[in-house]
């Protein structure tokens, strides 16, 4: 019969691990704001290219849909993040895991991003759509692409020390359940835009001029 | 996008965690899918 105690050994699965440290709790608040104004960041950017779209009436080409797409598969792990702890279900690992989510559809988003970025960066090519604060809107999703990026990063290392924590006031909590709803409400919007872009399309033309759902019935230009 | 509409709601409802990680990479693997799509030519640069 084997005297030897599994939780001794360094190879075996139940071996004993290093108790980890105890999340600071003003770290851990702060980092859960974080990932609310991580959600909030990008529900500006979506209602900015919203703004961009139907206030300047210029239509987002299929990369410019794409980018937004892989902004929404980059947010919504901060969202699962921030109702996993509201409803007191979020561990150090989910929190991880979350972040990693988000890491590779901001990777992924930051490449759909370079590539439209080169299509235009010839000289005197004056590139798709109007520039916004002197940059035009791919470059701007290529930067908080990256912000993301080192976000979570930052988020990764500090994880030993704070894991979010959602507070416990009524009105904070109001406050953090109203970012999510925004955010959902922002992707229907998407849902609804892509729907009246692509008409019975499958996917968008190259470089939309209209609403072609609205063409196809006939109701509008 | 319906996907990712399908996701955010899975995620509000408390969907399990298996069920929110498969829809979260169904959506990314349709968004690749839709990049590759779009992506026709090779660029006209040389560095």
């Amino acid at each position: 019969m084997s005297t030897t105690d599994s939780t001794l050994d360094p190879q075996s699965p139940m071996r004993e691990l290093p108790i980890e440290p105890q999340p600071n709790p003003v770290l851990s608040r702060i980092m859960f704001w974080g990932a609310v104004a991580f959600i909030l960041g990008y529900c500006a950017t979506l209602l900015g290219a919203f703004g961009v779209q139907l206030g300047l009436g210029e239509f987002p080409c299929p990369l410019c849909m794409v980018q937004r797409y892989a902004m929404i598969l980059a947010t919504l792990p901060a969202m699962w993040i921030v109702i996993e702890d509201l409803r007191g279900t979020l561990t150090r690992g989910r929190y991880v895991r979350s972040l990693g989510l988000s890491i590779i559809a901001s990777v992924c988003g930051a490449v759909e991003s370079t590539r439209q970025i080169l299509l235009h960066i010839k000289p005197g090519d004056p590139g798709y759509g109007g520039a916004v604060l002197g940059m035009h809107l791919y470059t701007w999703a290529l930067i908080t692409f990256v912000i993301v990026i080192l976000y979570c990063g930052v988020a990764m290392t500090l994880n030993r020390y704070a894991v979010p924590l959602a507070p416990t006031t009524p009105a904070l909590r109001g406050v953090a359940w109203g970012v999510c709803w925004l955010f959902i409400a922002i992707i229907a919007a998407n849902v609804i835009a892509i729907i009246l872009l692509e008409g019975f399309a499958l996917v968008l033309p190259d470089d939309p001029t209209y609403y072609n759902l609205l063409h196809q019935l006939g109701i509008g230009v | 996008m319906i996907v990712l509409m399908a996701l955010a709601i899975a995620i509000y409802r408390g969907a399990r965690a298996g069920v929110v990680v498969t829809l979260w990479v169904v959506g990314l693997v349709a968004m690749l899918l839709l990049f590759r799509y779009h992506v026709t030519s090779p660029l006209d640069l040389s560095f």
